[in-house]
């Protein structure tokens, strides 16, 4: 079974990537605000204009 | 109220911007209602700039725009010094500056805020943070001025809230960082080393001699370094600091059982004995990791910290040889004649030279009718103009004002706190010396046999009893209770809280703005009666006062329709007039509505009308005593000593006898008063927790054991304390007790548990043969048994007391 | 930092869009047929269009045509707007278009062809191998690079669903195709037998993982919250789960392998973190469902809404299905059935097919800036859709359960109560007809939205470029705190990514390969031998022909089946194995014991014609191979190869090989004109009879075939 040496290599080469991934969104602030950028995202395509909707006079 | 009125409601618009009640023949612009021209010119801005999808994303998101702000407000920013202080980056062409916003509450807020840019190009990026409610706004210096970005976000409705206390607290984001930093490292290792260690777990015991095992071991050793000296290392830094201090906490156990099972993990990996307990080892520090996150819950939006200097203003208007100039708080000297501008703070005792004051002190005592002052007359810090602007000559400095002199106390100097488990610390003394001496007699039991045979007792001893689950239940039993009582207003500082309320034996009150109420109104009419129009009318004419008598009594109105006046005119200090439907009518004081004589309840504001030069009668506005407080009284009693301590005069002692006892209650308390009074029962060995709400009781709840500040709107100032309580759920102040107390008992119960695994453990280890499979089955279930059974019963007990 | 303006890239995004779509037809076209030819083996007319090989393509086709256009349609739509930045490089986007559309149509000639490298999801031989890689590296640099001249500084977690995507599918991709070139149409695998089988499932796994899944987790959270119009649900849970999922999914490939010749403590490896992944794919899913709470009411109004809700129940179905079926007892049920097919159609038709539906149907009328062309249409395509789930999926489980009870049946007496295989197939025929009517429904639907967003597009204007604008992204102000080493990777990703991924590739395959494999292919059961150079032809056939299709060569413990195949397969049985043969499915009987229980002229008769030896059975007829003569032209260098790779031929063997074709050629032809057929010794079948005769005969003790002296 030693091409488990290989799996497991690779597997925590890769894990070892993620970490380092993991440790570099923590530290430049990806995480600071966990709730606004999943409202950002629905903004992107309204910047341009629309028509405006028509709501009923008095 | 007569029933037809409300029919007229129903076909009111509301305005297309904020939402408000629009007037009758109110702006229409674009086919759209708009309650007052500062939200249509808002309106008309966003349009111009393509950012209509503000209103698309949600209805009416506005704030309204009626109070429009005075610009010299924001005059002090134009002061470098304080600008300086605001900024947190400035590399002379580029600045960044972060605001708190209280008003951010929608997906329409982030929307606008931070595509602000396309209104000011000047500002080259603006982020909002939803859940703190800031906004950070990068902005070219050289185009605009602070004091600009300020004024137009005013203009937009984000009117940020300034003050440098805030601006200069460190953030807390690097040390929540730093944790998922820990556990990020402890769930890498604890993952990889569990997968390294499942071939010992199921058999490759057979296969000792291959390769294989010693490269699993070595991986093993590897992935718990860091574990062992980034992840847990402030577990050592916490038990070492309590050795020198010659204490036993309960992380000198847990750093025992850490060394022990690293040094013997390492000795069993190198020498090839055994798989070690590396496992054991990543899993428990992953589990105590993650137990301290859920135990710092912290409130982004509330500040359990501020004193007076939140509350004043960072700069102030002084005139000088006749001209006017900004000149920061701390440069103010006595002498200084000062101008005070409508709604801003008066920073120090004062002598009013000049103008028309009506000074609000709600912050300060939390009485919120205006008084009026004469000229001449002396004025405390603390209070609020109300009205124009007027000018006045310095008394005392800041520090040493009325109000502010209490911070000179010095209970507020020795800030130091003792943040630490105390019942968790107690166990720790007993179970230390119990574990090294069971770990000790063990050892020395196989020693004549076998010499190995009592290495190995001796360290699984140390192994199998790191008190992690021990560790593990105060963290989430508090953590929990916390986060329950959070989602139903009551806003802890910190766990530590709980545990202090279960030894409070005396409760001390603070009356107004305590037990009374600011919002909920107890207003009658005394009079002729009204007509369904004559109501309108009066309506109509407080809707235009900000007067918070005429708040009160518009409010009181609720739901009327509202036409349009004409030459409304405030009077200072006597009231308001205006024409509607040629109808004049006047709202204000007893010789301003024309009133004769009159029996006037002293506890009472008393708001006379006059219609078409006749008097009609006058609402009368009373204090109201929150609801359910004398159920809260009666409940506490049993348990507990309670005092009132009042900063009015007696005059609603008759009522307040009947809650408690008449020795108890006590009036005319200035500020230093209720932290002297306090300072006292504690000398006498009581433990004390102040209820209060304003900047009044600050040194009263700084100096009690438990301060709690009662509060109508969170996203307000409050001062430094231990916990915020949603006004509206005063009552629960009992639950909240008796939570507290079942949460301690549930802490015991949960120690039950674990010692009951430890005896099960030691039962293993004291044998000298415990495998790692033992250790790495037993310790995380006994961790996961402790944290669910934690978790579920102080939820359940949450439920029993209503917080669901 | 004045506000940037800048154009999006749509061309790429439609025609990635467009590529999948029309794919997906082919891919799903072809899985109706060979659902048919389990019913009308008629229906395998020639040999480019067998089973065996048409299956590899439905696979391939679906897998990377059809959802890889689907994931990259996404990325480079999302990817735009979430970093408010074009793609980097339009000329890489158009090779990485071109050249994936490539590598598809080179699939797609190739596996008729029957040029295979026997593995499942990893037929596509090794030049394919390499383009593949090529073109993924030009993928990999034009996000990362989009990545790095961003306008928005914070990563959205479908971002990091994309990042994970690419390293580790790039990661697998490599570990598992390392192969030896024989000729350019043909390689063996580094790997031999039950490590050849790990190496696979890990990857077979994990590109369910990575290439099926995380991608469109990402996609999901994009384009669900877009659909809906509302945040997700909770986006810190979105950032744990996807850590959580990054960290678990590597380790679950050996429940593939259960009660395989795998060894024990790995088999329960896979299963341990199989059941883990409970966790965080259901965070997953949870979190795709609740974002449209309090909007089921624009669920039912809108077929995109629809489409997606489906597909994300659909991932929460198959991700606890995983779990379930790597437990134990549970696979020894399910494994070789139908269940696993039905367990994966749920996966590929629900999540990915109904996602990639649902974001077509939203993409497609922005990218032409109109509306959809008709709502109704999208609905019927709905309806269809989801009804040829349900009637794909269901006979399957049943015909799964039934077949699987059937095989484990004993008599009172102790005897098998099927003992031939076909009876257990004929059960579930009906079935066979219901799955290709649930088959036939989707297509239907997918014909439907094709023609519905053909219309779309045709009644619209293509918008290439669309215009944005945004902020330049700022420098970072806020001053740093006392920052070391790492300083160095945060301010070149990209350059770390690489260098760390060619690190790991390199210290695999150069230091541990050879070191550990060759050494360990030392059999371990002395009376193993390799396999005859006719023998090692007739599995190359085997191989090409892709009868690991429908046979395994895997016997499990169990005595219901060392009762029906005979003794139980071991590990050691299988060190020449290049590539492995273990198949997952059996829609035929297991052939590891098949040596010597028949005589050659029935092996014969039954490929000339299987009905006649075998009455009623589906499988294919191969007059093709009787016809053709054996292509001995590459065998010196299959000998070499098979050398270097540390099977135990003597030196210089290859040279003398050709006459032990010859000798053992003869002899079977003899045998068969005993048996009164007669045929050349230089057809194919010669050399097919040769290894259907040697299979899993070294350790039964009769030594029927030669071995190599």
């Amino acid at each position: 079974m030693s091409v488990l040496f290989i799996l497991i290599a690779a597997s925590l080469a890769i894990a070892l990537l993620f970490l380092l991934a993991f440790i570099w969104s923590v530290k430049s602030g990806q995480y600071e605000d966990d709730y606004t950028p999943s409202v950002r995202i629905l903004f992107d395509e309204t910047g341009k204009s629309k028509p405006v909707n028509k709501t009923k006079s008095i | 109220m007569p029933d037809t009125i409300y029919t007229i409601v129903n076909a009111h618009s509301t305005c297309y911007h904020c939402g408000e009640n629009c007037e009758e023949g109110s702006l229409v612009f674009d086919d759209k209602p708009f309650c007052c021209s500062g939200c249509k010119t808002v309106y008309e801005l966003l349009g111009e700039n393509n950012l209509n999808c503000y209103y698309d994303l949600n209805e009416r998101p506005g704030t309204s725009q009626k109070n429009n702000y005075d610009s010299a407000k924001f005059n002090w920013l134009d002061d470098t010094e304080s600008v300086k202080k605001l900024i947190q980056f400035n590399d002379g062409k580029v600045a960044v500056a972060t605001f708190f916003v209280p008003t951010v509450h929608c997906s329409s807020c982030i929307y606008l805020l931070e595509n602000i840019y396309k209104i000011q190009p000047a500002i080259s990026k603006s982020q909002v943070n939803f859940l703190r409610k800031e906004v950070r706004i990068t902005f070219r210096t050289d185009e605009i001025s602070l004091r600009k970005v300020v004024e137009l976000m005013v203009k937009l409705g984000y009117e940020p809230q300034l003050n440098l206390v805030d601006l200069e607290k460190a953030k807390t984001t690097i040390s929540t960082q730093k944790y998922y930093l820990k556990i990020g490292v402890a769930f890498f290792c604890f993952g990889n080393i569990m997968l390294l260690s499942f071939p010992e777990y199921l058999g490759l015991n057979s296969l000792s001699e291959h390769p294989m095992h010693k490269f699993f071991g070595y991986a093993n050793f590897l992935l718990a370094l860091p574990v062992l000296f980034y992840s847990a290392r402030e577990f050592f830094v916490s038990a070492f600091a309590a050795l020198r201090q010659r204490s036993l906490n309960m992380d000198i156990p847990i750093v025992l059982g850490m060394i022990a099972m690293f040094i013997r993990s390492s000795v069993d990996i190198f020498f090839q004995q055994g798989a070690g307990y590396m496992d054991t080892l990543a899993s428990l520090t992953l589990l105590m990791l993650v137990g301290r996150l859920f135990q710092n819950k912290t409130y982004a939006t509330l500040s359990f910290e501020r004193d007076y200097k939140s509350y004043f203003p960072v700069s102030v208007s002084v005139r000088q040889n006749g001209i006017e100039q900004t000149i920061p708080l701390s440069k103010l000297a006595v002498g200084n004649k000062i101008i005070v501008r409508n709604q801003e703070l008066i920073p120090a005792d004062a002598i009013l030279l000049k103008g028309q004051a009506m000074i609000d002190y709600s912050f300060v005592t939390g009485e919120s009718n205006p008084v009026p002052k004469e000229i001449g007359e002396k004025v405390y810090a603390g209070g609020r103009q109300i009205g124009s602007a007027i000018e006045m000559e310095i008394m005392k400095d800041v520090s040493h004002s009325y109000l502010t002199q209490l911070w000179n106390d010095d209970v507020f100097k020795n800030k130091e706190e003792a943040s630490s488990a105390e019942l968790a610390n107690k166990m720790s003394r007993y179970f230390t010396p119990i574990v090294i001496l069971i770990a000790i007699a063990a050892g020395v039991y196989w020693f004549p046999t076998d010499i190995h045979r009592a290495m190995n007792a001796f360290t699984a001893v140390l192994i199998i009893t790191c008190p992690c689950a021990l560790a593990l239940s105060t963290p989430f039993t508090l953590g929990n209770v916390i986060r329950i009582l959070g989602r139903h207003g009551i806003y802890l500082k910190n766990t530590f809280v709980i545990e202090k309320l279960t030894k409070i034996k005396t409760i001390i009150f603070d009356k107004t703005g305590t037990i009374t109420n600011k919002r909920d109104l107890n207003v009658n009419y005394k009079g002729a009666a009204l007509s369904d129009m004559e109501l309108v009318y009066i309506a109509s004419l407080t809707y235009h006062s900000s007067h918070p008598l005429s708040k009160k009594i518009f409010n009181y109105l609720n739901g009327i329709k509202i036409i349009q006046t004409k030459d409304f005119l405030e009077i200072h200090g006597k009231g308001i007039e205006g024409w509607i439907d040629d109808h004049h009518i006047k709202v204000g004081s007893v010789d301003f509505a024309g009133g004769t004589d009159m029996v006037d309840d002293s506890t009472a504001s008393t708001v006379h009308i006059n219609i078409d030069e006749l008097y009609k009668g006058y609402y009368e506005v009373k204090n109201e005593y929150r609801a359910g407080l004398n159920e809260l009284m009666n409940g506490l009693k049993k348990d507990y000593e309670l005092y009132i301590l009042s900063g009015d005069n007696d005059n609603e002692k008759q009522y307040l006898q009947e809650l408690i006892a008449p020795d108890h209650l006590l009036f005319n308390q200035q500020p230093i008063d209720k932290l002297t009074f306090i300072k006292e029962m504690q000398n006498a060995h009581h433990q004390v927790m102040m209820i209060g709400d304003g900047l009044n009781d600050a040194g009263a709840l700084m100096q009690s054991d438990v301060g709690i500040v009662i509060s109508d709107d969170t996203n307000n100032f409050s001062p430094a304390c231990d916990g915020i309580i949603d006004a509206r759920k005063f009552e629960r102040i009992q639950s909240l007790m008796q939570y507290s107390k079942t949460a301690m008992r549930i802490i015991k119960a949960s120690y039950t548990i674990s010692l009951l695994y430890n005896l099960i453990g030691i039962y293993f280890a004291v044998q000298g043969t415990m495998s790692p499979l033992v250790a790495a089955v037993l310790m995380p279930i006994s961790s996961v048994t402790i944290i669910s059974f934690s978790s579920l019963v102080s939820y359940l007990f949450g439920r029993r007391y209503d917080f669901q | 930092m004045i506000v940037e303006q800048f154009k999006y890239d749509n061309r790429w995004v439609r025609n990635f869009a467009f590529a999948s779509f029309i794919w997906g037809f082919v891919g799903m076209l072809v899985g109706l047929i060979i659902a048919l030819q389990l019913i009308f083996p008629q229906l395998n007319f020639v040999e480019w269009t067998t089973f065996g090989r048409l299956r590899p393509l439905h696979t391939n086709a679906v897998i990377f045509a059809f959802v890889g256009n689907g994931l990259f349609m996404g990325i480079y739509y999302s990817l735009q707007r979430l970093l408010k930045t074009r793609m980097w490089s339009d000329k890489l986007s158009a090779i990485h278009f071109w050249g994936w559309q490539l590598i598809i149509v080179s699939a797609a000639i190739t596996l008729p062809l029957g040029i295979t490298a026997g593995k499942e999801y990893a037929e596509l031989e090794w030049p394919i191998d390499i383009a593949i890689t090529l073109i993924w590296v030009v993928f990999g640099i034009n996000m990362f690079a989009t990545i790095l001249v961003r306008r928005e500084r914070h990563l959205y977690v479908a971002i990091w669903f994309y990042i994970a995507t690419w390293i580790t599918v790039a990661m697998l991709h490599i570990v598992n195709s390392l192969e030896i070139p024989v000729t350019l149409f043909k390689s063996y695998s580094l790997y031999a037998g039950v490590q050849d089988a790990l190496v696979q499932w890990w990857y077979g796994h994990n590109a369910v993982a990575f290439f099926l899944t995380t991608p469109y987790l990402g996609m999901m959270y994009y384009f669900l919250p877009k659909a809906a119009g509302r945040p997700v649900y909770s986006y810190r849970l979105s950032i744990i789960h996807f850590w959580a999922l990054i960290f678990l999914y590597i380790w679950a490939g050996p429940h593939h392998l259960l009660y395989t010749a795998l060894p024990d403590w790995a088999q329960s490896l896979g299963t341990v973190f199989s059941i883990m992944l409970i966790a965080p794919s259901w965070g997953g899913m949870i979190n795709g469902l609740l974002t449209l709470r309090g909007a089921w009411d624009k669920v039912r109004e809108d077929p995109i809404l629809k489409f997606m809700v489906v597909a994300v129940t659909a991932y929460g179905m198959a991700t606890f299905e995983g779990p379930m079926l790597s437990i134990k007892s549970v696979n020894a049920i399910s494994h070789y059935t139908d269940w696993t097919i039905a367990h994966v159609h749920i996966g590929a038709l629900g999540w990915n097919g109904f996602l990639t539906f649902g974001v077509l149907y939203w993409l497609i009328p922005r990218l032409y800036k109109t509306n959809l062309f008709s709502i109704k249409l999208a609905n019927t395509h709905f309806w269809l859709g989801t009804l040829g789930i349900l009637f794909y999926a269901v006979p399957l489980y049943w015909a799964g359960f039934t077949q699987s009870f059937m095989w484990k049946q004993f008599t009172p007496e102790g005897i098998l109560k099927y003992p031939n295989f076909l009876e257990t197939v004929n059960a579930i025929k009906p079935m066979y007809m219901l799955r290709a009517v649930g088959g036939l429904l989707y297509l239907t639907g997918t014909t439907v939205g094709i023609y519905n967003l053909f219309k779309t597009a045709a009644q619209g204007t293509f918008q290439a470029e669309e215009d944005a604008e945004a902020p330049a992204l700022e420098k970072e102000y806020t001053p740093h705190s006392n920052e070391g080493w790492h300083r160095v990777i945060e301010r070149r990703p990209v350059q770390f990514l690489i260098a760390s991924l060619i690190m790991v590739a390199i210290g695999g395959a150069v230091e541990l390969i050879p070191t550990f494999l060759i050494e360990s292919n030392v059999p371990s059961i002395a009376s193993v031998k390799p396999y005859t150079p006719l023998e090692l032809q007739g599995r190359d056939i085997y191989i090409r022909e892709g009868c690991y299709n429908c046979h395994s060569q895997m016997i499990r413990p169990f005595r219901s089946e060392t009762e029906r195949y005979g003794e139980y397969s071991k590990a050691g049985e299988f060190v020449y194995d290049h590539p492995f043969q273990f198949g997952s499915k059996r829609t035929g009987p297991d052939l590891q014991r098949e040596g010597g229980k028949y005589p050659d002229t029935w092996h014969y008769n039954h490929m000339l014609e299987p009905s006649s030896m075998s009455p009623g059975s589906i499988m294919p007829s191969y007059p093709h191979i009787i016809d053709h003569d054996l292509d001995l032209s590459s065998m010196e260098a299959k000998i070499r190869a098979m050398q270097t790779l540390g099977v135990p031929y003597p030196k210089g063997y290859a040279q003398q090989a050709r006459a032990d074709v010859d000798k053992q050629a003869t002899q079977i032809q003899d045998n068969l004109a005993k048996g009164g057929v007669k045929v050349s010794k230089n057809k194919e079948i010669i050399a097919l009879i040769a290894y259907l005769q040697r299979l899993g005969t070294d350790i039964k003790g009769a030594p029927k075939a030669a071995a190599v002296k």
